[in-house]
């Protein structure tokens, strides 16, 4: 630790100088749309953080269930890290979304069956880290923001199949219905890419955070305190 | 079979406790009367607007009704702190829970009652078949991640703020398809296809996925 950098440093400036990469492919590399202009480029990130949003969801619902099933700490460490990822990489899908449907939609929100559900994605990863904070510390927080996790996890598939599921405004799936150009696809395959990897290192860094704390809180309170649930004890 | 035993045995104890001392249907049944005066001043309501209107108004009034019946159910079991005694008998934890959630889908249908007839009177809507039996689908669903997540928050701080923040997102889909089926019903316009196979559909994946959990949030 004393020499040199940490390996979270390390992966850290990978990320950023991968993300950099990226945009020079969003920029100089791939052609600007010849219907919608420059705000096109949008899209690369756009779906790039959605996919990044769906991969740390889940994470939530297998460090969830992993959690349930051996009660694994280090599994329940993973699902608190990847909601906080998760719903970093949603706010970004839906602020830049927002941006890119204001010049071409006119407006920058309308009640959509993606934007909708999108939306509900991110109050439900809310209430998530919600109820870590609101529980008590430990195996009951770990146990509750495990099933929230469960049952949050149905609204990833509504929000993916929305457009095909209802009539939508928001564009269909372009990727893989062969609708690009190849210079954007590949600039589009290299910007997920360098995503995916931006949401792993921030889950790995969220993770030594989450230890960190964990240890912190063991060396303030050594052995945790349980009230004996007897009547009257909760005065 | 025992568990179902249990799971009646809970549910009729949570009935007769509510017939003893009368005081959840009520005064939810007067909530649900208030939030249909308030949606005629708030929505100035007349006889045209009315059946566009109607359909919403259901929905929010039952959503916030749910709400306060699902999170009584378990917070008179915490001020007594006889859950834990339940909890300590033999029965398996997820009949405890099922029990519970019966008799507060139950309780919610009693609302319900109030609600259809009163909703037809001063909204001048039909009551169908098909509204009833959307309401009722829904109702099953609703009532037991209510119940799930009431059965958490009486356990946390700031219960009645956490409770309406992890369970209406989670709702959502059942008002989706009630909601789109109790437009049709009523006159409106709206997606055809058949939202009474989607609300079973849902009804059964949230039942099937209660019961797996519920053992992790009771059993604590």
């Amino acid at each position: 630790m004393t020499s040199g950098i940490t390996r979270y440093e390390r992966g850290a400036i990978a990320a950023v100088a991968l993300m950099l990469v990226a945009a020079g492919f969003i920029f100089l590399y791939a052609p600007t749309d010849a219907l919608q202009g420059p705000v096109q480029r949008i899209f690369y990130l756009h779906v790039s953080a959605a996919i990044a949003a769906y991969g740390c969801f889940a994470v939530v619902l297998i460090g969830g269930v992993a959690y349930l099933w051996k009660e694994n700490v280090a599994a329940d460490r993973l699902a608190r890290a990847g909601a906080m990822v998760g719903l970093v990489f949603t706010t970004v899908t839906l602020v830049m979304g927002m941006i890119w449907a204001k010049p071409i939609w006119g407006t920058y929100w309308t009640w959509d069956a993606r934007l909708t559900s999108t939306l509900v994605l991110w109050i439900i990863y809310a209430g998530y880290l919600m109820i870590r904070r609101l529980a008590d510390p430990g195996r009951q927080a770990a146990r509750f923001a495990a099933v929230v996790g469960i049952f949050g996890f149905i609204d990833v598939p509504v929000v993916h199949f929305s457009v095909t599921w209802w009539r939508t405004q928001h564009p269909g799936p372009v990727v893989i219905n062969d609708a690009l150009p190849p210079q954007m696809l590949i600039a589009f395959f290299v910007t997920m890419a360098c995503t995916l990897l931006l949401a792993a290192v921030m889950i790995a860094i969220r993770y030594r955070i989450e230890v960190l704390m964990d240890q912190a809180a063991e060396r303030v309170a050594p052995a945790p305190i349980v009230a004996p649930t007897e009547v009257g004890s909760a005065r | 079979m025992r568990s179902i035993a249990v799971a009646l045995a809970v549910a009729r104890k949570d009935l007769t406790s509510e017939w003893r001392t009368r005081e959840l249907v009520p005064a939810l049944a007067q909530f649900i009367v208030l939030a249909l005066v308030i949606a005629n001043f708030g929505f100035q309501i007349d006889s045209h607007n009315a059946p566009a209107i109607a359909p919403g108004v259901l929905w929010m009034a039952l959503v916030f009704a749910g709400l306060v019946a699902f999170g009584r159910a378990f917070a008179s079991e915490r001020e007594q702190s006889s859950l834990e005694a339940m909890l300590m008998t033999p029965a398996s934890p997820a009949a405890i829970f099922a029990g519970k959630a019966l008799a507060a889908a139950l309780l919610l249908v009693l609302c319900e009652a109030v609600l259809l007839p009163a909703l037809a009177l001063f909204f001048g809507v039909p009551l169908s078949f098909d509204v009833v039996s959307a309401v009722l689908l829904a109702t099953v669903g609703m009532a037991v991640l209510g119940c799930l997540f009431a059965a958490m928050v009486a356990r946390v701080r700031a219960r009645e703020l956490l409770l309406p923040l992890l369970t209406l997102p989670l709702w959502i889909p059942f008002i989706v398809f009630g909601g789109q089926a109790v437009q049709v019903a009523m006159g409106g316009s709206g997606g055809t296809g058949n939202t009474s196979g989607l609300l079973i559909d849902l009804d059964i994946l949230f039942v099937v996925l209660t019961s797996l959990t519920a053992r992790f949030v009771l059993d604590d």
